[in-house]
């Protein structure tokens, strides 16, 4: 039996954290490293989720609750694994902690931020907004301490955060780490990114301002979001009155994602009931290739289908232009069933764009073989080292819940052997 | 009431075969249809003639302006999520429309299959090889050259091709009325469209469609300029058939007789515009597709006959006898080749693109 029995999850986003508190109930030891200041992954960012269109507080809350009291769960934010070595039972990892400049005196009371000059952009709300270089995501943060960018922030020479904070909270000085981590076996949840919209040309390539990403819808609708939960789209802050989704934004397209993302049609259907559900006149249309309604979900669908104003219509978009005069978006699509070409008139439009693995945008230290697209080919990991949820295909919460907890059981045998 | 569909398979095939390969990957998403800039917003293509023919709708295919209309820009292909190439299988319609309306049918086939490939030159060839026997000009002649009085008598030339466009021309008149008679039945259109015929040529003389076009524009350049050429040599041709029968004068003519000139500046026209298409041909192959065999016969003609015809000039200049004839007895090959099989190569679609033109705008499918 190996010595170490501690088990390291590399993300601490939903899945993360579901295979870290499973295997820290199941008696063993648990280290969760996690790249952002913050856990919950994209679940923190959504304003609903699957299946039961809870909030994402819902969820998380129980997980950072079930971690805290945990005895045997540590955790490092900031935290990125730079090597790995060893076999199982006897892992060595490396892993680089960038510093925070904020240490667990911070109460969260927001002093810092009101005193930093700086404004950057909002990552959390993908860009929709400002934020300042002393932030915290949003209220319900875990761990609920701030953190300074020092992409943005003036260090020292500004200090203004330092002179506010009452707790001698921050430090500008401090440095980043790096420490070594003896594991007997890896767990691999780095997650998704959203597909890059600049690359979809005829898709307005990002320029377009009130075309924005179903994860920025999702920030729109959230109530800790840019507009505290109000539609109001970007150019000018209208309420959006007449809505319009794109299915399939690079998603089962040779030349960008060839996969299907398995989110979207769902994303897209849940969306449209956000601005139905705000606004009583409100209409929106949903421009498909095929809706899919993975498992049980068909019955969702049929609901958003009997809302009658809500039109499907079959063909794909694509054409997107600006009506620079009043900022609407003008689409164009063959309404298949109709047999035209039709140009039609939106005040915000939702590209539900695809998912694509992490391992596209940073690399695993693993020596592991991966699909063209990116996911994780799990047979191909090192006896020790598993994947989870969006690593290996695009999957739900539901779907990568079911996996974080089966897989919590095969890196406790790894631990056991 | 519900239309029960009958699948042509042998007709899913042969579209298959003929360059359309990529046909079943499409998925009916319609992108095409929404990208393509020269389509009608009403029953816009490509996206219908692709389910047509997935589910082997010839009848609906065949004689459908559509397929014409399409100019092969190819934003189509390059956009297509599936890489179905739409451009490339309404090519390969447009083939089996030629060789459907083919009169007669079986040179049709035999010019559309690669199998018969040395038959069809070979009709050329064996014509004026039995010609120089029997002249007894089979072999490299001594002296200065001169085509028409050491090698190839120029009555002889006419003879051969004044034949060879007769048959070109009934192979159009009937291909032709058959395909306008399909156009038309079930419309009111009756007699000729004289306004629509004229938008037609206005709008072609000046390339407008073709401009329209994105991921291959510069096929206007290309096409244009092999359309000049071979309108310039058509006009060099009747010139010269001025000088010799009108004024008994023989070839060749000096190079600085303005016939002459202009003839050298339509095949110098002609060259760019060929190689330009190949060229622009190999360097959108990645997103446009690379051509059918249907493409390249046409293509390899067409470049044959310029250089052949460049080359037969300089080496004549240049005085290299054993070169010089073989290459113009190749040239007086290819070029039998366009004229009689104009009807049922690539070179046919002058035609049918201009009848379904002509048609589309008197019906206002085309307003453009």
């Amino acid at each position: 039996m190996a010595e170490n029995k501690k088990v390291l999850v590399i993300g601490g986003g939903f899945s993360g954290l579901t295979a870290a508190v499973e295997t820290a109930e199941a008696g063993s030891e648990v280290i969760i490293v996690e790249k952002t200041p913050f856990f919950g992954g994209r679940v923190t960012q959504l304003n609903k989720y699957f299946p039961k269109l809870c909030p994402p507080n819902c969820g998380l809350e129980i997980n950072f609750k079930r971690i805290k009291n945990s005895g045997d769960v540590a955790y490092h934010t900031l935290a990125e694994v730079e090597k790995i070595t060893g076999q199982e039972g006897a892992f060595e990892v490396t892993v680089k902690i960038k510093p925070r400049y904020v240490n667990d005196k911070c109460v969260g009371c927001n002093a810092c931020a009101e005193a930093c000059p700086v404004e950057m952009p909002n990552e959390f709300n993908f860009g929709l907004d400002t934020t300042k270089a002393a932030y915290i995501t949003h209220n319900q943060a875990f761990p609920f301490i701030y953190a300074i960018d020092d992409r943005y922030c003036k260090g020292k020479a500004c200090g203004k955060c330092a002179e506010a904070c009452k707790y001698n909270a921050i430090d500008l000085d401090m440095k980043p780490e790096t420490i070594t981590l003896k594991v007997s076996s890896i767990i691999l949840a780095a997650g998704w990114d959203l597909y890059d919209v600049s690359k979809l040309d005829n898709l307005g390539g990002g320029k377009i301002k009130n075309v924005i990403t179903n994860m920025q819808m999702e920030r729109l609708a959230s109530p800790n979001g840019p507009t505290a939960g109000k539609v109001l789209r970007p150019s000018d802050g209208k309420e959006v009155k007449n809505i319009a989704f794109v299915q399939c934004a690079g998603s089962r397209d040779e030349n960008h994602l060839p996969y299907c993302s398995f989110i979207c049609c769902m994303a897209s259907l849940k969306q449209a009931t956000y601005v139905r559900e705000q606004y009583p006149d409100a209409k929106a249309e949903i421009f498909y290739i095929d809706i899919r309604t993975p498992g049980r979900y068909e019955q969702f669908y049929w609901k958003v289908k009997d809302d009658p104003n809500v039109t499907l219509t079959k063909g794909k978009v694509a054409g997107i232009t600006e009506d620079p005069a009043t900022g609407d978006v003008i689409l164009e699509a063959e309404d298949i069933f109709g047999g035209k070409k039709i140009r039609r008139s939106f005040d915000m439009v939702v590209l539900a764009a695809g998912m694509v693995p992490s391992t596209k945008n940073s690399k695993i230290p693993v020596e592991v073989s991966l699909t063209p697209d990116g996911f994780v080919l799990p047979a191909t990991l090192q006896k020790g080292i598993y994947a989870v949820g969006t690593l290996k295909s695009p999957v739900d919460v539901a779907k990568s819940v079911q996996d974080a907890t089966g897989v919590a059981i095969k890196s406790i045998q790894s631990a056991r052997r | 009431m519900s239309e029960q569909i009958k699948p042509d398979l042998k007709f899913i095939n042969s579209v298959i075969n003929a360059g359309g390969e990529s046909l079943k990957k499409c998925f009916q998403c319609a992108t095409c249809s929404v990208v393509c800039k020269v389509t009608p917003d009403d029953k816009p293509f490509p996206r219908k003639e692709m389910v047509q023919a997935q589910w082997g709708l010839k009848d609906k295919l065949l004689s459908n302006p559509d397929i014409w209309l399409c100019h092969q820009c190819s934003d189509c292909t390059a956009y297509c999520p599936r890489g179905a190439k739409p451009g490339e299988v309404l090519g390969a319609i447009r083939k089996l429309s030629i060789e459907h309306y083919a009169f007669p049918s079986f040179v049709g086939k035999a010019v559309a299959d690669p199998k018969f490939l040395l038959l069809t030159f070979a009709v050329p060839v064996l014509i004026f090889g039995a010609v120089l026997m029997a002249l007894g000009n089979l072999k490299i002649p001594d002296g200065e050259i001169v085509y028409a009085e050491k090698f190839m008598p120029v009555p002889v030339i006419d003879a051969v091709f004044i034949m060879s466009a007769i048959f070109a021309m009934i192979g159009f008149g009937v291909g032709i009325t058959r395909y306008w008679k399909d156009l038309t039945s079930g419309t009111k259109v009756k007699g000729l469209p004289m306004a629509a015929i004229m938008a037609t040529v206005t709008e072609f003389l000046a390339h407008k469609k073709f401009k329209t076009c994105e991921e291959t524009v510069d096929r206007s350049r290309s096409h244009l300029f092999t359309f000049y050429g071979f309108v310039g040599l058509a006009i060099t041709t009747t010139w010269a058939i001025v000088y010799l029968y009108g004024m008994q004068w023989l070839s060749p003519y000096p190079l600085r007789d303005p016939m002459k000139i202009f003839g050298n500046l339509s095949a110098a026209s002609l060259l760019i515009g060929i190689t330009l298409v190949i060229i622009n041909r190999l360097k959108h192959a990645e997103k446009a597709g690379s051509g059918s065999y249907f493409d390249w016969l046409f293509i390899g003609v067409i470049f044959t006959i310029v250089t052949t015809g460049l080359l037969s000039e300089i080496l004549r200049l240049l005085h290299v006898p054993v070169l010089a004839y073989p290459v113009y007895f190749i040239h007086l090959v290819v070029v039998f080749f366009l004229f009689a099989y104009a009807p049922f190569s690539k070179m046919a679609h002058m035609v049918y693109r201009t009848t379904a033109l002509v048609y589309a705008k008197h019906t206002g499918r085309d307003k453009a």
